[in-house]
């Protein structure tokens, strides 16, 4: 049974659909925003260079979010006939690895500098005709990298949680954690201030330690999502309950004597792998598609189900000790 | 700068583009509140003697002993028997004079004196150096504190057009001004001494009233000059950047003093 089609939000997701891109639209011009005025205070601050780059990145997962946001509504075709869903998946491995690139590489980069004992270099710039420290204008600087960011981040997270968008979440999250570097970065210019030299290159290991962190952690939740894992909400924190759900729908079917499902995570969107194992093949063809129909209502993030009649269900599926799952297993 | 009122505007209104750019811009279109803080922000710290030198170079050379490095690099530094003379000589000598310091000038090669300025053996190098300097990575450079070009000029009462194309020009041979020149669509002339040489000319834009000549409007390259100073020692950085940017027309004046072919 196979119902895949172009996909489509339920009204209030799609209105909350539309907020996120708006958002996102908005994060984009304000980061540019950020970026030019870290880009015009730089200097010679490490910090400042790795709460540059820090900016540069989190421009990555709103963008991935915003492409994405126009692919993966296009109708399956024959050259990829389950539609373009995955290309969430995609999107998000790709900003997850420049991160966690780029933090290592920023991170030997302040370690160098640290061991050379090298001393930043701050002079005296003349904006308003007047010679004042540079370093005066890299706190305020970081100060707008920092203030809007947090705002936006936390508006982000419960649409994030709303819309099962996992780009959406890792950028909401990175926005929310922007302060701890525009903080570092502003330590590190102070220290330069009052000559602690040294203050400059750590507070820049913090910042490439937090990036690579980032990156790591969202690495490992990408390459889950494109094997196929077992979905879990938004954040990772918790199994998703829809496959258990799946399976107590059918279990409570007089015609189905036992199920295994499967469910697999495209992006924001669900495809459910079913088998039953039915009670009585009479009238199984039209059984087995009503019942497909009733359980795509399950969920709105469900598009896609597939039912299979075997003879006998064989589950060859083992727990996993260290996290407690919701797997199916046979009729109790 | 930042505004929350604007963020929540900004979040519940339909029509986004508008406000979007708004809430982009806010940075950008008013520059007082920015100004106004930095501005506080440098009276209150710069009292408690911010930025400070990590290596205390400052306190130091003020009443004490400046080490400075000169190599041959005229109208800049000129190296003579006795002591150093040149644009940037004098104003060191000024700089000296008005934080009590003694200098021991110390003479090499760009290679030997940068090799001293990063180990701090050096407080100041002077050698006609740009922002272009490929020793950055080793020091510290000052604001540029004087601006040159390098041009094509006309005798005086000769016609003097951008079009330069085909035109016989002067330049002083194995120099930086003739590889320059060799770019365009001039015809080259290689000079031992550029004052002997009667018709337009591809010289620095100082040289113009010396030699009689008047500008094209042709630049072939432009120079921040700047002095180099260790890496990091920022007080002892800003002392020299505001006394050179304190004095543009002293700068101008010495210029056209030393500015000789």
């Amino acid at each position: 049974m196979r119902f895949s089609g172009a996909f489509e939000f339920p009204p209030d997701k799609a209105k909350a659909n539309d907020r996120a891109i708006r958002l996102e639209w908005i994060t984009v011009g304000y980061l540019v925003s950020a970026i030019f005025f870290i880009y015009i205070t730089l200097g010679s601050s490490q910090a400042m260079k790795a709460a540059w780059i820090e900016d540069i990145l989190s421009l990555v997962p709103s963008i991935s979010f915003l492409i994405v946001a126009r692919i993966r509504n296009r109708a399956p075709n024959e050259r990829f006939p389950f539609g373009y869903h995955r290309a969430v998946n995609v999107g998000y491995l790709c900003a997850s690895v420049a991160l966690a690139i780029m933090g290592l590489y920023l991170l030997y980069d302040s370690v160098s500098k640290l061991a050379a004992f090298e001393h930043a270099p701050i002079g005296l710039v003349q904006p308003w005709g007047e010679p004042i420290w540079l370093g005066w204008f890299m706190l305020p600087a970081l100060v707008w990298s920092a203030i809007p960011a947090v705002i936006l981040g936390r508006i982000k997270i419960p649409l994030a949680r709303q819309l099962h968008d996992k780009i959406l979440y890792a950028d909401a999250q990175m926005n929310k954690a922007d302060w701890l570097t525009a903080v570092a970065a502003m330590v590190g210019v102070l220290g330069i201030g009052f000559g602690i030299w040294w203050l400059d290159p750590i507070a820049a290991i913090v910042i490439s330690l937090d990036i690579t962190h980032d990156g790591i952690k969202n690495l490992r939740t990408a390459t889950a999502g494109l094997m196929d894992a077992r979905p879990t909400v938004v954040d990772g924190s918790a199994v998703d309950p829809l496959p258990e759900r799946l399976r107590t729908e059918l279990l409570a079917l007089d015609w189905v004597r036992d199920a295994v499902v499967k469910v697999r995570e495209d992006g924001h969107v669900f495809f459910a792998d079913i088998q039953v194992e039915p009670s009585t093949n009479e009238g199984l063809t039209s059984k087995i598609e009503r019942t497909a129909r009733d359980l795509i209502k399950v969920d709105w993030r469900l598009i896609d189900v597939i039912m299979m009649p075997v003879e006998k269900i064989e589950d060859k599926r083992r727990a996993d000790k260290t996290r407690p799952d919701v797997r199916s297993g046979s009729k109790p | 700068m930042c505004d929350l009122s604007t963020m929540q505007v900004v979040t519940s209104k339909e029509n986004f583009l508008s406000e979007a750019w708004s809430f982009a811009l806010l940075g950008w279109g008013n520059q007082e509140p920015v100004k106004r803080l930095v501005i506080l922000l440098a009276i209150t710290l710069t009292a408690c003697g911010v930025p400070r030198d990590p290596e205390g170079t400052l306190a130091r050379v003020s009443g004490g002993v400046m080490r400075v490095g000169v190599t041959d690099a005229p109208p800049w530094v000129e190296l003579g028997d006795t002591a150093p003379d040149g644009i940037e000589v004098r104003l060191v000598e000024q700089l000296a004079e008005e934080i009590e310091a003694e200098i021991e000038w110390v003479e090499g090669s760009e290679q030997e004196l940068f090799g001293a300025l990063r180990f701090r053996e050096l407080d100041l190098v002077l050698g006609g150096l740009t922002t272009e300097t490929p020793w950055s990575a080793e020091a510290a450079v000052t604001h540029p504190y004087l601006t040159t070009a390098t041009l094509v000029a006309v005798p005086q009462g000769s016609e003097a057009t951008e079009d330069i194309a085909g035109l016989e020009v002067g330049v002083e041979a194995n120099t930086e001004i003739a590889g320059l020149l060799r770019r365009t669509d001039a015809r080259v002339v290689e000079v031992d001494d550029i004052e002997d040489f009667d018709g337009p000319v591809a010289i620095d834009n100082y040289l113009t009233d010396d030699l009689d000549v008047v500008d094209t409007g042709v630049r072939l390259s432009e120079s921040d000059h700047v002095l180099a100073l260790p890496m990091g020692e920022n007080d002892w950085m800003t002392t020299v950047e505001a006394f050179l940017l304190e004095r543009p027309d002293e700068i101008k004046k010495l210029l056209a003093e030393l500015g000789t072919p």
